[in-house]
């Protein structure tokens, strides 16, 4: 093939110094235009150009006059002409040997043979140019230390308002107008724990007269550790590429992080640990992140475990985009394929050969990171010593990239649009430098607390104002001008969190490998009589489980026991397990189910308890091929009026049937019939000991938040959810799609999913027996945080009714959910 | 510059300087999309249909007949080549197999490409390469790859605004082994997902999707519509009335409700269907699903792909029972495929809708992959001789060349392109046509350049893997 190139080239030669006839130049000139592989203009003569021409003729520079950053400029230099190699002068200037005459300078290395030929060929072909590329330099040369920004404002305004003031005077812009609180409220619950006030808090909120109640919010919700965890989850799994499904899992190529995210989001771990932890994972909960997915068969060389590790570490942590860099110097920052490829060597543990555009370059990569000056990891050392050294350069005190890109997505979460734009361009200018600075170190004074840097945003003047409206389309908008937070859509798993609050319609079971509500518990929370965490019960089953047998494979039994209540119920919680499998159901409806006994599930009663007799059913089976260990294990706290507790737990008082009732309709019930035995006491055997912790962490964490709806972010991803923008997580996605598209609406219009939801809402809603005008007042307040007005009303009232039918009542709660209002954080 | 070799740099230099120092100083803007705009091709078709035969579909027993093997007790398995003997068509040079015979009578409006390649992606997972079939790139990449049917999505829009641009029918995408790998190419990638498909796994449920939901008549479809429209207007939320993003919401949801009000939306619902020709059709699911891609055409969609269905281990997916299952799927895509292509002819519409019959590679008895490649050999019963029926058929992966069908849009009629060796290994011998230059061909056809780009998070991404892809212009009538 080469010794073919060279014989094709001193043709070409031969045709440029004239040496042959015009005959056969047309014949040549057909030849080059017709070769079968056209040249690639990025992955070809960029490199030449940028190797040998761009140092003097590209970015500011233009010695001699000539620049070839565009091809406008290439063509206005006269340097070359089109579809023309015998006439291009760069061509000829390139192939000269007159050490006066050539290019590059007879002191810089020359231009090889068979870069020549792809000069040549590329000219012969019209000298196609990627729309949009430039060689120039980017103008904005990001800092990489970090930078404390003095205060000049007075000290009571907040921190934020002080920059942003300074800034509104600069560019002489009007102040910003606050949101009423009844919006604020709504925005902050939607923003920091994903979900909807509730009537009643929104109520509380508006008669609170507080003129701090604003940052008690933020407060209180920030400390509502399992909400907070779980709505922060879908932004995690998405910067870290985490799913319960997906790509790669079929063939083990793949792991997930989720528990151990799980845990870090809910103990708020510092994000400097938490960083050193994805980086160099001392276990194997957390390496999902850096192992990536291996996929089976061949690979681009862009796309080894290794490269996706340098592009993950790279893309989540530093706003860097190394995709580019993979496969060839980057066309848009400053990276190199080397960088890239560098950064990958850190993690691999084989030789890793240079691949540019797939092809090997015969060179093998060095350890190493992206900001040398920071330090460099030791090339020799052992990989996991390397990726310590990673994870310590990654977080290290002065790498002001690394905390202003963590900085920079949270401003986006919350304000609706990055200080730096988009988020992932790190490399780009920020708005307002002294912002994302001041951010920046206000993380590190805070031990890394991520919440404090969302308290500290949550509470300012900014965050209170008014959302900007646009009139336009943003998304191209280049001449960015602050003016106020910008609405955001909610994401798939908001809008289905709140329809579900809406409705009751939340699955019972859910998919997260984690154990809902996981915190330490102190060592005093102990075993005391006084906790409401100790365990009274026993795991249960039945005859077949009697002196030590093993009950037969696929047995089903009811259990049974009647609750006595006294009086109303302030707080009811049950947490359960069964091995195998169970359903739960109070007053014969389903309000739990669970499938792996090592995943004890927690349920907040409360509404389905009435005074009085409460039947309590569980059918709970045992799986398994032959005879095996099968159990039911539950724990119950009733909180009554008068604040006494009543506890209900799996011990003698259970009993069980062999006779399953039959399930009227999903989710019901009906009539458990007898012959009823006493249970058989099984003790708390100890194969079953890994249970207690997440058995007495779910009473507490329910009991102290008085929901435990089951969370999108914790459900995989299904069709809906999909249709609203929740992305295949085999890419990192750091922002999810701001506008409602045309399927989806279609979805929204006549999906199964959201219509059973909202009928099954409807059903609820229409029980209580209210008026039209009470039930739309309290839907108002719960899905807008607002009453309707009158006018809204009175159309509802004239559309369906004062009286409104189950029908018609889901009409209503559609037309709600599909409001611009309801599906925006404003 | 028309004067060669002479000129002296220091003149070539100082007379660049006068020109060059003007142009800098305005600033070179950073996009150039004005440099060199790209031309797309005059279109010969403005709707394609992909007739996806997920699985593998062999050639040798389909549209490239070999050397016919009867089955026979102790036959050596490298002696066993097509396990169905050629028939003639309505093309004197073409033959196809048995089993094909109403195909057969319409290969006169057919383009037969034999010689389509794949690359060897090593272990052969079906999925990666149907998703290098449906995007032109092959799987894993940094981004989110679009569909082929939402290139067209996005950059031709719908034929008729009611009918979305790209229909996706017959693979169910929840309850089938490799979903998610399913999932990964069945989207529209970073175009979002306005330009992704719309799925109607079940042909005979279709209607439902253009349906108000169960349980709910049209009356009160349309009174919800209504009372909706009402709040809109009484939002007391007075400067939100004019935002950018509650605009383009509410267009989106009248859009949706234009849909399932539509007339046009009859055409989602094969209980329209004449019974006769019902029948015609009705193989089962596929066969359904062609006559749904002929009513939807007709409507107006841009692009819609039917599928035999990709599941794991099932029809096309022959890893035994070859010759058995194959026969099956012959009787499943011989009538409604023929009729397809008939009908349209008969509307008017064959010139100008491009319909593709497709798979992500071909089958061969004893090689997986192409020759030479070290992929695993996945067939399940592995002998030297054949013994039973399930050794009958084709049972490796095979990417060395594959039969591609097209009809109308441009294409020529009763044409042959292409060939692949008669002795075994059965590569592409003639005009082999990759991915990207297919790829290039059909997108020329609906008149989009093979050079289209996009940028996205600042790479340029085409439609055409790094817009290599060359149409093959010898095929266009």
């Amino acid at each position: 093939m080469l010794s073919e190139m060279t014989r094709y080239l001193d043709r070409l030669l031969d045709l440029l110094t004239g040496r042959l006839s015009g005959g056969i130049i047309l014949a040549i000139c057909l030849t080059i235009s017709t070769t079968a592989q056209t040249v690639d203009f990025d992955h070809e003569v960029v490199p030449i150009l940028r190797t040998h021409c761009v140092k003097c003729h590209g970015g500011i520079e233009a010695k001699g006059g000539f620049s070839l950053n565009s091809r406008k400029l290439f063509l206005e230099g006269e340097a070359a002409d089109p579809g023309n190699p015998v006439d291009s002068h760069f061509l000829e200037l390139i192939r000269s040997t007159d050490i006066d005459l050539q290019m590059p300078p007879k002191d810089l290395p020359r231009v090889s043979t068979e870069e020549q030929l792809i000069l040549t060929r590329w000219v012969a072909e019209q000298m196609p140019w990627t729309n949009g590329f430039s060689f120039s330099q980017l103008r904005y040369q990001p800092p990489l230390l970090p930078r404390k920004v003095p205060l000049t404002g007075s000290p009571e305004t907040h921190p934020i308002d002080q920059i942003l003031d300074q800034y509104h005077n600069t560019n002489k812009l009007p102040p910003l107008e606050s949101v009423d609180d009844a919006t604020f409220l709504r925005r902050a619950y939607l923003d920091l724990v994903g979900l909807l006030p509730t009537p009643e808090q929104l109520q509380a909120f508006l008669a609170n007269r507080s003129d701090q109640k604003r940052s008690q919010l933020i407060d209180e919700l920030l400390a509502r550790d399992l909400d907070y965890t779980e709505h922060w989850l879908t932004f995690w799994n998405d910067l870290l590429r985490n799913d319960y499904t997906g790509t790669g899992f079929i063939t083990g190529g793949r792991q997930q992080i989720s528990a151990w995210l799980y845990r870090a989001l809910i103990e708020n771990k510092p994000f400097d640990e938490f960083t050193r932890e994805l980086i160099a994972p001392e276990s194997g909960a957390s390496r999902g992140f850096i192992d990536g997915i291996k996929w089976r068969g061949n690979v681009s060389a862009g796309q080894t475990n290794e490269i996706q590790f340098a592009q993950s570490v790279a893309q989540s942590f530093l706003g860097i985009n190394l995709k580019c860099a993979s496969c060839h110097d980057s066309f848009i920052d400053r990276w190199t394929l080397n960088d890239a490829y560098s950064l990958a060597a850190i993690y691999a543990q084989r030789p890793l050969e240079i691949h540019r555009c797939d092809k090997p370059i015969n060179a093998s990569a060095q350890p190493g990171w992206l900001f040398p000056e920071l330090g460099n990891v030791d090339p020799k050392a052992p990989r996991n010593e390397r990726l310590k050294q990673l994870a310590a350069l990654v977080t290290h005190r002065d790498n002001g990239r690394y905390t202003r890109t963590i900085v920079n997505r949270l401003w986006g979460q919350l304000m609706g649009r990055g200080l730096v734009h988009p988020l992932d361009a790190m490399h780009t200018e920020p708005w307002n430098e002294d912002l994302l600075d001041f951010l920046a170190e206000y993380l590190v004074e805070n031990q890394y607390d991520l919440k404090a840097v969302l308290r500290l945003i949550a509470t300012s003047a900014a965050y209170g104002s008014r959302s900007e409206v646009l009139p336009q389309d943003p998304t191209n908008q280049t001449d960015y001008v602050f003016q106020g937070r910008r609405t955001k859509r909610l994401t798939a798993e908001q809008f289905m969190d709140a329809v579900w609050q809406l409705t009751g319609a939340a699955p019972t079971d859910f998919d997260a490998p984690v154990i809902r509500g996981q915190t330490d518990l102190g060592k005093d929370d102990q075993g005391t009589d006084e906790n409401p965490a100790t365990l009274r019960g026993e795991w249960i089953w039945g005859d077949s489980a009697a002196d030590g047998k093993a009950p037969p494979a696929g047995e089903k039994l009811v259990f049974r026991k009647t609750v006595h209540l006294p009086s109303k119920v302030t707080t009811a919680v049950v947490t359960l397990t069964a091995d195998n499998d169970f359903e739960l159901y109070v007053g014969r409806r389903r309000l739990a189910t669970g499938k792996d006994w090592t995943r004890p599930q927690t349920v907040v009663i409360t509404k389905n308890l009435k005074p009085g007799d409460n039947d309590w059913i569980v059918v709970a089976g045992n799986g398994g091929a032959s005879p095996n260990l099968a159990g039911l294990y539950l724990e119950a706290r009733i909180v009554m009026e008068d604040e006494t507790v009543i506890e209900v737990s799996s011990d003698a008082s259970w009993q069980y049937s062999e006779r399953l009732p039959t399930v009227k309709s999903p989710g019901r019930l009906g009539k458990p019939v007898g012959p009823w035995r006493p249970v058989v006491l099984l003790g708390r055997p100890g194969v079953y000991a890994q249970v207690n912790d997440p058995i007495r962490r779910g009473l507490t964490m329910a009991m102290s938040s008085n929901s435990t709806m089951v969370r999108a972010s914790l459900v995989k991803s299904d069709f809906l959810m999909r249709s609203l923008g929740r992305p295949n997580r085999d890419q990192i996605v750091t922002s999810r799609p701001s506008e409602l598209t045309t399927l989806e609406a279609i979805d929204l219009a006549n999906g199964q999913t959201l219509a059973a939801a909202l009928q099954r809402g409807a059903n609820q809603w229409t029980d209580s027996e209210q008026s039209t005008a009470s039930i739309v007042r309290e839907l108002f307040q719960f899905a807008l945080s607002r009453q309707p007005t009158a006018a809204e009303l009175s159309v509802i009232q004239e559309s369906l009714g004062h009286e409104m039918t189950a029908e018609a009542c889901e009409d209503l709660l559609w037309s709600i959910c599909m409001m611009p209002e309801f599906m925006m954080v404003r | 510059m028309k004067q060669a070799a002479s000129l002296q740099r220091r003149e070539f230099l100082s007379k660049l300087a006068a020109a060059g120092t003007a142009t800098l100083a305005m600033d070179a803007p950073r996009l150039l999309a004005a440099d060199n705009p790209i031309e797309h091709p005059a279109a010969t078709a403005d709707s394609c249909i992909l007739i996806w035969m997920g699985g593998g579909m062999a050639a040798p027993e389909t549209f490239d007949p070999k050397q016919y093997t009867p089955f026979e007790v102790g036959l050596p398995v490298e002696k066993m080549v097509s396990t169905f003997p050629a028939i003639d068509t309505a093309v004197d040079q073409i033959k196809i197999c048995e089993g094909l015979e109403s195909i057969a009578g319409v290969m006169d409006r057919a383009t037969l490409i034999r010689s389509a390649v794949q690359p060897d992606l090593g272990s052969i997972l079906h999925s990666r390469h149907q998703y290098h079939w449906h995007t032109g790139y092959v799987p894993p990449q940094t981004v989110a790859c679009p569909h082929i049917g939402s290139w067209m999505a996005k950059v031709l829009g719908p034929l008729n605004p009611v009918i979305p641009p790209f229909i996706n029918i017959g693979q169910r995408l929840e309850g089938v082994g490799e979903k998610e790998e399913l999932k990964a190419f069945t989207t529209a990638g970073f175009f979002g997902s306005e330009y992704g498909p719309m799925n109607l796994p079940f042909p005979n449920e279709a209607a439902k999707s253009v349906m108000p939901p169960d349980g709910m008549n049209g009356q009160r479809f349309a009174n919800r519509d209504r009372l909706f429209r009402k709040l809109i207007d009484r939002s007391p939320q007075r400067d939100y009335q004019s935002d950018y993003h509650q605009q383009s919401m509410l267009r989106s949801l009248d859009n949706a409700y234009r849909l399932l009000s539509s007339p046009d939306r009859t055409a989602f619902d094969l209980t329209q269907e004449p019974k006769e020709s019902f029948e015609k059709y009705d193989t089962g699911r596929f066969g359904q699903g062609c006559l749904l891609a002929r009513r939807l055409v007709e409507s107006g969609a841009r692009f819609v792909e039917v599928t035999t269905e990709y599941v794991p281990f099932l029809h096309w997916d022959t890893h035994a029972e070859g010759h058995n299952t194959v026969a099956r799927m012959h009787r499943e895509m011989d009538r409604p495929i023929a009729q397809l292509i008939r009908d349209l002819e008969a509307r008017g519409l064959l010139d100008r809708t491009l319909v593709i019959i497709a798979s992500e590679f071909s089958r061969d008895a004893i090689i997986e992959g192409t020759p030479g490649s070290n992929a695993n050999d996945q067939a399940t019963h592995k002998v030297d001789k054949l013994g039973e029926m399930k050794h009958y058929g084709l049972h490796r992966h095979f990417t060395g060349g594959t039969s591609v069908v097209m009809f109308g849009g441009g294409v020529k009629q009763g044409f042959l392109y292409g060939k692949t060796a008669d002795e075994r290994p059965l590569v592409a011998i003639e005009n082999p046509v990759t991915i990207s230059d297919l790829h290039a061909t059909i997108m020329t056809a609906m008149g989009i350049s093979p050079k289209t780009g996009f940028e996205i998070e600042g790479r340029p991404f085409y439609v055409t893997q790094d817009a290599k892809g060359v149409a093959v212009r010898d095929i266009f009538a």
